[in-house]
């Protein structure tokens, strides 16, 4: 360095821009996987979407037209996670993290709706745990001292926040499909979950403000079940 | 809201969303501590530029005094040591990125105060590591760097501009330190691990440069203009928040070396019209800088 010429040698700032630009270039390698996921994503979103003008008796249907995108969305998180593993974690994440949550909705409402679980059983109205995404979208979960891909709780709860979103509006579309029982069911189902969100201590971040929002989508559902009891179209147990 | 027995049942997913609320809670505590000692950190760094702001050159009491802002940095630095490793390095960049960014800001003007030098990033790098007992450690980015040695430009404006004030003169290098200088140059690729071990012999085997070919010593105007040269020069990702703040940063930084350009102006023209002594607002101005 001839430092005698001037304040500093201009490798310091070339070296600079080099770093910098390795950076955008990892970047710019993850933005082909991630868009190949959100596209991915989109597709499962599609084929669900039809769960809103299906009667609970044909939805198998749906169910099945959904397992194919769902493989699809598998195999891009999986291209995602080989290649982000071996970079730091919280560098990178907030390339992918939106789309991971969407991937994680869409598997929550498909087995919510009846997607059939590792036994090949289906059950309406279950809640997959966060290590049940993880086993099916392939990826370690909530990982604290290991630094590689993995899903994040936070994605987790925030992909729950959009299953409330959705199935307040599926109790509104069931009551127009005839079917008075699904609205019970769902009222239940999101209580318990307003329930656990309200054990938690938000901060002022991105999942409390989402979070917040959580009550009026229960107060939907509960005015579906309200306009139902009202004018006796409850179905009584049987 | 409860309006049956059955609604105040407990969820069937509370321990699920308990052991949620045991990892948000650590996840929270780790970056409200960060963010503290984010704002400690800068808070001492501001003071160690004030404290420098006023000296003309490192005497042993002004360097007491940056040793104590020093002492309480590191403390700091150290005390957040273990929630910023493995996979939390990155995770709490934005809450700890202030504190960095002042404290490059506050070693690269001790730097060059001492060496009339910009602090590589190499450098700067190794002395926060250095802080928290490790290597490796808190890892400066490159980011970071950037913006602490955009805020410098400020500084020198500021000690260019008392240096004008107090001197009659631009802050310059002393040619009759040229020797010594030449002992140092050997020295200068090991510099920052000589950082915490004998500041007394370090300081005085640093002194200002030497006259260049042209006979002229460099003064903080030419390293103001070679600085901002250079960052103009340097292209900042898109759309990221590094380039919005790099971009404001950058507007202040050319708004600091027109201020000592217009100083320098003054200087030349109206200094030539009245006598020197006319002129002499030291004791002003270092009030001045002080209430800053």
């Amino acid at each position: 360095m001839s430092a005698s010429n001037g304040m500093f040698s201009p490798e310091i700032f070339q070296d600079l821009q080099a770093r910098v630009d390795r950076d955008v270039k990892v970047r710019e390698e993850l933005k082909d996987i991630t868009q190949e996921l959100e596209k991915n994503v989109r597709v499962v979103s599609f084929a669900l979407s039809k769960a809103h003008s299906t009667p609970v008796s044909e939805l198998s249907s749906v169910l099945e037209a959904a397992e194919k995108p769902i493989q699809k969305v598998v195999e891009s998180v999986g291209k995602l996670s080989a290649s982000a593993s071996p970079l730091p974690y919280y560098k990178f994440n907030d390339m992918w993290s939106r789309k991971m949550q969407d991937a994680t909705y869409g598997v929550l409402l498909w087995a919510w709706l009846g997607g059939k679980n590792e036994a090949g059983d289906t059950t309406n109205g279950r809640l997959l745990t966060i290590d049940e995404v993880g086993s099916i979208l392939n990826v370690p979960v909530n990982l604290k001292d290991e630094d590689k891909f993995h899903l994040t709780i936070e994605e987790y709860l925030q992909a729950i926040i959009s299953l409330v979103e959705e199935l307040s509006r599926l109790a509104r579309n069931s009551v127009t499909l005839g079917d008075y029982a699904r609205p019970l069911l769902i009222s239940k189902f999101v209580k318990d979950l307003l329930a656990g969100f309200q054990v938690l201590n938000l901060k002022n971040d991105n999942l409390r403000r989402r979070s917040d929002g959580l009550k009026y989508r229960v107060k939907d559902v509960e005015d579906v079940v309200y306009d139902l009891a009202l004018r006796n179209l409850i179905p009584k147990p049987t | 809201m409860a309006e049956s027995t059955k609604e105040s049942a407990p969820s069937p997913y509370a321990a699920m969303f308990e052991g949620f609320r045991k990892d948000l809670d650590e996840h929270h505590d780790r970056r409200d501590k960060i963010a503290k000692a984010s704002k400690d950190i800068t808070a001492s760094s501001k003071k160690m530029q004030v404290g420098l702001l006023m000296c003309k050159s490192l005497s042993p009491k002004d360097e007491k005094a940056k040793n104590q802002h020093y002492e309480a940095i590191a403390n700091q630095y150290k005390s957040i040591k273990s929630d910023l490793e493995a996979l939390n390095t990155f995770r709490y960049a934005n809450n700890i990125t202030g504190g960095n960014q002042e404290f490059v800001e506050a070693i690269s003007f001790e730097h060059y105060l001492r060496t009339q030098l910009l602090i590589t990033y190499a450098d700067a790098s190794a002395r926060i590591s250095k802080m928290g007992d490790a290597g490796g450690f808190a890892e400066l980015s490159p980011e970071d760097y950037m913006l602490g040695i955009l805020d410098l430009t400020g500084e020198l404006m500021k000690y260019a501009i008392g240096g004008i004030a107090r001197d009659h003169k631009l802050p310059a290098g002393e040619p009759s330190k040229y020797t010594r200088r030449v002992k140092a140059a050997s020295k200068q690729q090991t510099e920052h691990e000589a950082m915490d071990i004998d500041r007394e012999a370090h300081a005085s085997a640093y002194s200002w440069p030497t006259p260049g070919p042209d006979g002229r010593v460099r003064n903080i105007l030419d390293d103001l203009r070679q600085l901002r040269l250079q960052l103009e020069m340097f292209e900042a990702p898109r759309d990221t928040r590094f380039a919005s703040d790099f971009e404001k940063k950058m507007i202040v930084m050319r708004e600091s070396v027109e201020k000592v350009e217009k100083s320098a102006y003054s200087l030349k023209v109206r200094g030539s019209e009245r006598p020197k002594g006319q002129l002499d607002m030291g004791e002003d101005r270092s009030v001045a800088v002080e209430s800053y």
